[in-house]
């Protein structure tokens, strides 16, 4: 009997702690004194990833512009719900933020029963890191270029990409369309994956982002055919964008951006956003940036936001297109 | 000989002061998170990631790979002492380790995982770097129908799990790969069974299902049994813990084909030393000639999955630093942890970052003899923890279950269900049914799925593909073999043993 208690207290223990976790109150204080306290910075990712890392490397000097810590935290999974839910319930006052992405944008149409409305319940701070996503085919397969690759396999390409409903899928998706072939798009689980299927040539081709496939590149793994941002990638001179290499109206920049509740002061909104100019122009972050493959880049809060509507309306022509059915 | 002037060179690399200190920072605290039941290396790595963007990236990345194999060192230890694994690969190490400490041969029990840890983790070391080029290409050619092969026979050998009826053994199976089936379709993206919770997207969480079916369990079953003794009160000195020479024997060659399994699981991507420890297990039950003792604190039981662990762990940094493909999440974490000074995973690292290539993998060597070193003399400590009353010590070890799953995603649903896989495994015992199987069901159903469907899309559709892949085929035909072994052994003992009961 007494085990029975002392078990539940401990539970009733551990569900109050989770709780008061997940929904940490703050008093609501003058914004003057903004910050007086951490700043939680959500990533609806896992450590170790692009946004983690070059959030983790611009949050350190941000949080010394500002006077306070940026605490980095970990939310990853089912398409960013966990982590924007979560910003979502604290309060409006600018001491915590999400990391949106390319991807929200995405899971703004695939998801049909989001608990949220990103462009009404999120307001934007500004962008931090832009990147691209680069082609890529094995250097034994005799092929230089995208024009070629194309001749050649035509309707038999098999294109090797991660998971239905990321960037990079849909980017897949986007390159049939522009392409008018009939790509088989094989989905793999991680990045390294689909480097392994490339490095087997189970597959012809692969999209992934720049950075996650910088070191395979660099090593002569993989040949990069074309990159699918608006201009070529200063790392990569010679390689032609895939506009260039004949497919029009084709073209995907990802990028994180830090967002904040809607309801947060426009003035604390508006010293996180040159906070986050100022850090994101320093010579220290522009080179880091780079030696990722990434730019680092601050938008205006208006910018930012034009893009995000923008991108949600090019990613639910491409789930249309595809015919790619909603959750 | 060129490797060992490499070698050398990572030596001077790894036994500098700092760099030391950090492989010890990362082995001890690597062990006692091990140890701890639900925190396991990957959100301590994460934590420990921000804190090596300051340190120059070897000892960083030293560090972070302490850490990693540390923790499996530790992992048994509750599996041995309450029955409670301290990570879902150590789940198997209960079915014999706990038994074995309720005969009051916990010291051993712990003398004999230490020792397996160590030679598993060093049998794997010599091969990343002896052969790690080879074993990597090798380990990458493997494609969706040769893994779909490999999981055909992990699932056959898995049907060994099971002590009491292969039924039940086979229910539990089939539970787990329904389990498995919950979450996004890698496929097609769709959502399955999920049932509108969105934190059921991304799958039922490994160390929620493990905590909940081996740890709370437990617990449970415990409190329902009343105040009887957890293990027998031993007297620690050196000589109760040291094994018998019969004890040796059984270790000697169950360890030794338990690294090899561990090897050869733990360099294929995307795999995780939960099958390893698995798969030895089953492996080791299937090849013993005294099946019947498995259960009740057999010696191989213990040993082969113990070394397959380490093995697995260490062969998971051959493709992670050969060709720049981590094996898994862990594995990524760290690469990213080198991503920040600049450094791009491939198979560059080898030749352009000789020193930090061959320092990391000289730390290997020194990591694990200081955990032999630091694991040994704390046997007698851990086996006092059964001196603590129940009162005290189960609500702790809940408390720490339950903020371990909780860390793992910061999810509170992945909490409740610990607690309710608990409370199912619990009942489930009452019955008879045994928790292991299901483990391994939920692990391999996915991979099975798909890495079958993948084979299709890549073969054009092609069944074939299956038997004309040389590697499919050996596997595909060591799966027929074990099946018609078995059919076989049962056949003789059924001569043998004409009244028809299961010895």
């Amino acid at each position: 009997m007494k085990q029975a208690v002392i078990l539940i207290g401990t539970l009733t223990i551990s569900l109050l702690l989770t709780a008061c976790g997940e929904q940490s109150q703050t008093a609501v204080e003058s914004t003057a004194d903004y910050p007086s306290k951490p700043i939680r910075v959500i990533i609806p990712f896992g450590p170790g990833g692009l946004a983690d890392v070059t959030l983790r490397l611009a949050g350190e000097p941000l949080g010394e512009g500002l006077g306070q810590r940026l605490v980095i935290e970990n939310r990853p999974g089912a398409g960013g719900v966990a982590a924007t839910t979560n910003i979502l319930n604290s309060e409006a006052d600018g001491y915590t933020l999400i990391v949106l992405t390319n991807g929200t944008t995405i899971a703004e149409t695939l998801f049909d029963k989001l608990p949220y409305q990103i462009t009404e319940d999120l307001v934007p701070v500004s962008s931090v890191t832009w990147f691209d996503l680069v082609l890529l085919v094995h250097p034994d397969a005799g092929v230089e270029s995208l024009e070629a690759l194309l001749a050649e396999k035509g309707n038999d390409l098999k294109i090797a990409t991660i998971n239905p409903g990321s960037t990079q899928n849909l980017t897949a998706e986007l390159f049939n369309t522009r392409s008018g072939i009939d790509a088989t798009i094989i989905p793999y689980r991680t990045t390294p994956d689909v480097l392994g299927a490339l490095l087997r040539q189970e597959v012809d081709l692969v999209i992934d982002a720049y950075t996650a496939l910088k070191g395979a590149i660099d090593s002569g793994q993989a040949r990069p055919v074309a990159v699918t941002g608006e201009s070529r990638n200063p790392a990569m001179p010679d390689v032609p964008t895939v506009t260039e290499a004949g497919i029009e109206d084709f073209v995907v920049t990802g990028w994180n951006a830090l967002y904040a509740k809607a309801g947060t002061p426009p003035e604390i909104l508006r010293q996180l956003n040159d906070s986050v100019a100022r850090v994101v122009n320093t010579q220290d972050i522009q080179n880091r940036f780079r030696e990722l493959g990434v730019e680092a880049r601050a938008t205006s809060a208006e910018q930012m936001q034009e893009r995000l509507l923008d991108d949600i309306e090019k990613w639910r022509q491409v789930i249309e297109t595809a015919g790619i059915d909603t959750l | 000989m060129e490797t060992l002037s490499y070698l050398a060179i990572g030596f001077e690399q790894a036994l500098t002061p700092q760099a030391l200190l950090f492989c010890l920072l990362g082995v001890s605290l690597g062990t006692f998170i091990g140890v701890l039941p639900g925190i396991g290396s990957l959100t301590t790595i994460a934590l420990c990631l921000p804190l090596t963007f300051h340190l120059e990236p070897l000892p960083g990345l030293i560090m972070l790979a302490g850490i990693f194999y540390g923790a499996q060192y530790g992992s048994s230890t509750a599996s041995i002492l309450l029955n409670v694994p301290g990570s879902a690969p150590a789940a198997i190490t209960c079915l014999d380790g706990y038994p074995m400490s309720q005969q009051g041969r916990a010291g051993i029990a712990l003398f004999i995982t230490t020792i397996a840890s160590f030679i598993g983790g060093s049998f794997a070391i010599l091969l990343l770097v002896f052969f790690a080029p080879i074993l990597a290409d090798f380990a990458i050619s493997f494609s969706a129908a040769d893994y779909f092969s490999i999981m055909i026979l992990a699932l056959t050998a898995a049907s060994t799990l099971s002590v009491g009826s292969p039924l039940k053994g086979l229910t539990m199976v089939v539970l787990g790969l329904l389990l498995g089936l919950v979450g996004t379709d890698i496929n097609s993206g769709q959502f399955r069974f999920t049932f509108g919770i969105p934190a059921l997207a991304d799958g039922i969480n490994l160390v929620a299902l493990a905590m909940g079916l081996f740890g709370v369990a437990e617990i449970l079953n415990n409190l329902s049994n009343g105040n009887v003794p957890l293990a027998s009160r031993e007297d620690i000195s050196l000589k109760n813990m040291l094994p018998s020479k019969q004890d040796w024997k059984a270790f000697r060659n169950a360890c030794l084909r338990g690294s090899v399994i561990g090897s050869f699981i733990g360099m294929l991507p995307g795999t995780g030393p939960t099958i390893a420890t698995f798969m030895a297990y089953a492996g080791e039950k299937k090849l013993s000639d005294t099946p019947e003792k498995f259960g009740k604190g057999a010696i191989e039981g213990i040993s082969a999955p113990e070394a397959a662990n380490n093995a697995s762990v260490q062969a998971a940094f051959i493709p992670t630093l050969t060709l720049g493909v981590p094996g898994d999440a862990i594995m990524a974490v760290m690469l990213g942890g080198l991503l920040v000074h600049g450094i791009t995973p491939g198979p560059q690292l080898v030749t352009t970052d000789a020193a930090l290539f061959w320092g990391v993998v000289a730390s290997f060597w020194i990591g694990n003899a200081l955990l032999l070193v630091l694991n040994l003399p704390m046997i007698g400590l851990w086996v006092k923890l059964l001196s603590i009353p129940y009162r005290i010590l189960f609500p702790s070890v809940l408390f720490l279950i339950c903020i371990g799953v909780y860390s793992v995603n910061n999810s509170s649903v992945d909490v409740l269900l610990t607690l309710g896989f608990g409370l199912l495994g619990f009942f489930l015992n009452r019955f008879g049914y045994p928790s292991a199987p299901l483990l391994l069901g939920f692990v391999l159903g996915p991979l099975i799925e798909e890495n079958f469907r993948r084979a299709l899309v890549l073969s054009g559709s092609n069944l074939a593909t299956f038997i004309t892949r040389p590697i499919s085929l050996v596997f595909l035909l060591m799966t027929l073999a074990l099946l018609s072994f078995t059919f076989w052994r049962g056949s003789i003992r059924h001569l043998n043993n004409p009244s028809g009961v299961n010895p």
